[in-house]
C-alpha cells in the first residue's frame, strides 16, 4: 500500500484527532485502505486476457478534477470585476455549493450509505467514533481537492484584488459550506430512508444524480449566455426571502467587511452562515445512531414488487419483432433498460440533453433575430439533436451492474445471438428514443407548424438508420456483459466522429427541402436504405459469437 | 471437579425491529472449549443473536456478557478476542490479500510484520501462496471464503463465530477446516457455529441450539436430542420442532409442475 502524501498531512494534525479520543493509527490505516480502493478498478470476468498489462494505479476522482479547474477559471471574472461583493460571492458561493452538492451525491452516495464497513470494521475492536472520523475524513479528503479545485482560482484571483482579509473570509465560508453540504445531504437521506427503503432510496438517488448532470451540462450553456445580461451594478435591497437562500448567507460577509454596506440584515447573514452549519453538525450528530440503524434497511428490500401489464407493449413487441426468439430478448432487454440503475444514470443525462439541446439552439436564434423569423425559418432540423444521444446510448447497451450474468446467453439454447443485439437496439429506439423524438415533434409542430411533419418523419427514418450505423460502427460486445466500470476506457474520439454524422445528415436534409417534393422523395429513400441496411447488419455484424 | 469458565452468557435477551419482535427472550450460558452448533430456520433470529453478541446492533434488552464483560456500544475491548466469518462474504475485495489481512491484523493491534509472516503462511497452508498479491475480486468463492476464515482467526481469538463457514468450500478443504475447528475446540477455543447444512452440525457441534421463531426450542448434545425426539437425524429433528412436516408433498407438488412442459 502506498504511502499517501494525504495522509502524511493528516499526521500533522494527530494531536487533534487523539484529544476527541479517537485511535489515530487505525484511523489512518482505514484511511489508506480506503484511499487504495478509491484508485483501483475492479477486473472483469470477460476481459482478462485483454488487460493483462498492469496499469499504474490512478484515483478517477483526481483526474477529474482537471474539468472543475477549467471551469473554474470562468469564476475569475465573477470575483474581480465589479463592486458589489454581495452579488458576486453570492454567485460564487451558490455555484460551489451546486457544484460539491452535485459531486456529493453522485460519488460520495457510496460512502455515506456504505453497509460494508458495519460487518467489517465494526465486529473488530475499533470504537464507533474511530470509525465514523475515518468516514468523515474520507469525505473530507475528496471535499477538500474538489472545493480546491473550483473556488481555488479564483479564491487566489481575489486576494490579489481585495487583500488578505478576503482569503480569511474565504477559507472560513468555504469549510461552512462544505460542513452545510455533508450534514444536509447527510440529512436528506436520513428522512429518504426514514421513510422509504432501500430500492427507493437507491432510485431517488438515481433520479437526483440524472437530475444534476442535466442540469449541468445546461447551466454550462445557460451560463455563458446569461453572462451578457448580467449587470454588475446590480443594487441590493434586502428582503425576507433572502434568508432562505443559503449562498446569500455565504456572501454577506464579504459586504459587511469588505464592503462600504452594513446593515442588519447582512450582519444575521452572516451570523446564519457560521451558526446553521455549527447547529446542523449538532442535529446531524444526534441523528447519526438512528441513520446507522435506518441504512440497514438499504440491504432489505420490504414490500412486494409490483408487476404492471403493458398492453401496448405486448402488441408492439408483436409487431416490430419477428422470430419468437426476438421477442423473448425484446421483453428481456425492456426489462433490463428499464430497471437497471446504473444504465440509467449513464444514458438518461443524455436523454435529458436530447430533449433540451434543440431549444438552446433555438433560444439562440430568437435572441438575434425574432420569433416571427424563427417560425419562418428551417430550424425545425434542430430536431436532429434528438440523434445526440444515439451514439452514446448504443455504447452503453453493453454494459451492464450486473455483468456477470451474462452467462445465461451461452447456456441457454439460443441457435444465434444475433437476435439479442437487435432486440436491444429496438428496445433502445423505443423506450429511449422514442418518447424524446415525440416529445419534441409535438412542440415543433406547434412552433412550426403541420408543415413539417414530413421533416420531422425523415428525421425519425435518419434516426433508425443511424442507430444501424452507430451500432456497426460503435460495435462491441453482447448486450449488458461488461461492467459499467470499463466504460470510462471506450473511445470519446469514436462517439465525437459519430457526431460528425449527424451534422451530414443535417446537410443533406437541408439541401433537399430547397427541391419540390425532396423531403417526401428523401424520405422514401431513406427508408428503402434504412430496411435494407437493418436487414444486412442482421446478417453480417451481428453474427458473431 | 474443574469449574468450566463461562465465554458467554445471555440473559433474557429480547430484540424488536419496529414492531417486529425478532428474539422473545434468549437465555443462553456457554463454556469454555465448546463447539456449538446454533440452527433454525430463515428469520428465526440466529443472525441477530450473532449480530448483537458482535455490537453490531445495539437497542436491545436483556443482558449479553462475553468473557464476563457486558457488551455495550462503548465496550469494545472484548472484541479483541473474537474471530467472525460471516454468511455473506463481505470484504473490501479491491485489496489484495495481503493488504486487507494485514489491514485487519492491524485492527486486531497486531503489528504489520507478524500478521503479514502469519497471513502468508496461512495462505500458504491453504495452497493460496500464488495469490496473495492479486487482488481478492478475481478469486474463486472458495478462495474468497478461505481469505474470510484466516481474517477471522490471525489474531488468536478465544470465541469464533462462524456463519455458514463451509460456503463455496471444496470436499478437501471442508475436511482441513472441520479438523481445524476441532483441535482448536481441544485447545480451549469457543466455537459458535452457524448453518443450514445439519449433516456438518450434527457431526462437528458438541451441544446443539435450535431456536425457532426467536425462542431457544431445543438445547443440547445430538444424542440428548435424538433420545427426546425419537427421530434418527439432526434433519428430522430440525423438522419435526420446526413444525415442519410437509416435505415430501412440496417436493411432489414441485416435480409435478416442473414436468407440465
Amino acid at each position: 500500500m502506498k504511502n499517501f502524501q494525504t495522509l502524511k498531512f493528516l499526521d500533522l494534525f494527530r494531536r487533534i484527532f487523539e484529544s476527541f479520543g479517537i485511535d489515530y493509527p487505525v484511523m489512518r490505516k482505514i484511511l489508506a485502505v480506503k484511499l487504495t480502493m478509491d484508485g483501483r478498478r475492479t477486473p472483469t470476468i470477460f476481459n482478462q486476457q485483454a488487460k493483462k498489462k498492469k496499469k499504474p494505479e490512478e484515483n478517477g476522482f483526481i483526474k477529474s478534477l482537471g474539468m472543475y479547474v477549467l471551469l473554474s477559471l470562468f469564476l475569475i471574472p465573477i470575483v474581480v470585476f465589479g463592486q458589489n461583493y454581495l452579488y458576486q460571492m453570492s454567485i460564487l458561493f451558490g455555484i460551489v455549493m451546486f457544484l460539491v452538492m452535485t459531486s456529493m451525491i453522485s460519488d460520495f452516495s457510496n460512502v455515506l450509505l456504505d453497509i460494508k464497513d458495519k460487518g467489517i470494521l465494526q465486529t473488530k475492536p475499533v470504537g464507533r467514533k474511530t470509525i465514523s472520523a475515518a468516514k468523515t475524513v474520507h469525505i473530507s479528503i475528496y471535499l477538500f481537492f474538489l472545493t480546491a479545485a473550483i473556488a481555488g482560482a479564483p479564491i487566489v484571483a481575489g486576494t490579489f484584488k481585495y487583500g488578505i482579509l478576503f482569503l480569511l473570509l474565504s477559507l472560513i465560508g468555504l469549510i461552512l459550506v462544505n460542513l452545510f453540504i455533508v450534514v444536509l445531504t447527510a440529512i436528506i437521506y436520513y428522512f429518504i430512508l426514514r421513510y422509504f427503503d432501500g430500492e427507493k432510496l437507491k432510485d431517488i438517488i438515481n433520479y437526483v444524480q440524472i437530475g444534476l448532470s442535466v442540469s449541468i451540462a445546461v447551466g454550462y450553456q445557460i451560463l455563458g449566455r446569461a453572462f451578457s445580461f448580467i449587470d454588475m451594478k446590480i443594487t441590493f435591497s434586502p428582503s425576507w426571502w433572502q434568508f432562505f437562500i443559503p449562498p446569500i448567507w455565504f456572501g454577506a460577509p464579504f459586504e459587511l467587511f469588505l464592503g462600504s454596506h452594513s446593515n442588519g440584515y447582512l450582519v444575521i447573514f452572516s451570523l446564519l452562515a457560521l451558526v446553521v452549519p455549527v447547529l446542523a453538525i449538532v442535529v446531524y450528530n444526534r441523528m447519526m445512531p438512528s441513520f446507522e440503524r435506518n441504512l440497514q434497511k438499504l440491504t432489505n428490500n420490504s414490500g412486494g414488487g409490483k408487476r404492471k401489464e403493458r398492453r401496448w407493449k405486448q402488441w408492439l413487441t408483436g409487431v416490430i419483432c419477428r422470430s419468437n426468439e426476438e421477442k423473448v430478448l425484446f421483453r428481456f432487454s425492456d426489462n433490463m433498460m428499464r430497471n437497471e440503475r446504473e444504465f440509467r444514470l449513464k444514458v438518461y443525462p443524455s436523454l435529458g440533453l436530447s430533449l433540451v439541446f434543440p431549444f438552446i439552439f433555438m433560444f439562440n436564434e430568437i435572441q438575434m433575430n425574432s420569433y416571427a423569423h424563427l417560425v419562418s425559418s428551417k430550424w425545425y432540423l434542430g430536431l436532429y439533436g434528438s440523434c445526440l444521444m444515439i451514439p452514446n446510448a448504443v455504447t452503453m447497451l453493453k454494459y451492464s451492474g450486473k455483468y456477470k450474468g451474462a452467462w445465461i446467453y451461452k447456456t441457454a439454447p439460443i441457435q444465434s445471438l444475433a437476435p439479442l443485439y437487435s432486440a436491444a437496439l429496438k428496445v433502445f429506439i423505443v423506450n429511449l428514443f422514442l418518447p424524446v423524438y415525440l416529445i419534441l415533434s409535438v412542440i415543433f409542430i406547434g412552433i412550426f407548424g403541420i408543415k413539417v411533419i414530413p421533416d420531422l418523419l425523415v428525421v425519425f427514418v435518419t434516426a433508425v438508420l443511424y442507430t444501424i450505423i452507430c451500432s456497426n460502427y460503435l460495435k462491441g460486445t453482447l448486450p449488458f456483459s461488461e461492467s459499467f466500470e470499463d466504460a470510462q476506457q471506450s473511445g470519446g474520439a469514436k462517439i465525437l466522429l459519430a457526431l460528425l454524422l449527424i451534422a451530414v445528415f443535417i446537410g443533406i436534409h437541408f439541401a433537399v427541402t430547397f427541391i419540390p417534393y425532396g423531403v417526401v422523395m428523401y424520405y422514401i429513400l431513406l427508408l428503402v436504405i434504412t430496411i435494407f441496411a437493418w436487414k444486412q447488419a442482421y446478417k453480417t455484424i451481428w453474427n458473431f459469437q | 471437579m474443574v469449574i468450566e469458565e463461562i465465554v458467554l452468557c445471555l440473559r433474557d435477551l429480547k430484540k424488536n425491529y419496529g414492531t417486529k419482535e425478532v428474539l422473545k427472550g434468549i437465555d443462553l450460558t456457554v463454556h469454555r472449549g465448546q463447539i456449538i452448533g446454533y440452527i433454525g430456520p430463515n428469520g428465526a433470529g440466529k443472525s441477530t443473536t450473532i449480530k448483537i453478541l458482535l455490537g453490531l446492533e445495539g437497542d436491545f434488552s436483556g443482558k449479553v456478557e462475553i468473557f464476563g464483560e457486558e457488551v455495550t456500544e462503548k465496550n469494545i475491548g472484548y472484541k479483541r478476542k473474537i474471530g467472525y466469518v460471516p454468511e455473506i462474504a463481505e470484504l473490501y475485495d479491491n485489496l489484495t490479500a495481503r493488504e486487507y489481512l494485514t489491514f485487519v491484523g492491524e485492527l486486531y493491534g497486531m503489528d504489520f510484520q507478524t500478521a503479514d509472516e502469519k497471513a502468508q503462511r496461512l495462505m500458504k497452508v491453504f495452497g493460496m501462496e500464488e495469490v496473495y498479491d492479486s487482488r481478492i475480486a478475481s478469486y474463486s468463492k472458495g478462495m474468497r471464503q478461505k481469505v474470510l476464515i484466516i481474517s477471522s482467526l490471525l489474531h488468536n481469538p478465544d470465541l469464533l463465530f462462524l456463519d455458514e463457514p463451509l460456503s463455496g468450500l471444496d470436499a478437501n478443504s471442508v475436511m482441513v477446516f472441520k479438523e481445524i475447528l476441532a483441535v482448536l475446540a481441544a485447545q480451549g477455543k469457543t466455537i459458535f457455529y452457524s448453518s443450514h447444512i445439519m449433516d456438518v452440525v450434527e457431526k462437528i457441534s458438541n451441544r446443539i441450539i435450535l431456536i425457532n421463531d426467536g425462542k431457544i426450542v431445543a438445547d443440547g448434545s445430538f444424542n440428548e436430542l435424538k433420545a427426546q425426539n425419537m427421530e434418527g437425524t439432526l434433519e428430522q429433528i430440525f423438522n419435526q420442532l420446526t413444525g415442519f412436516n410437509e416435505y415430501k408433498a412440496l417436493a411432489e407438488e414441485f416435480v409435478a409442475i416442473v414436468q407440465e412442459v
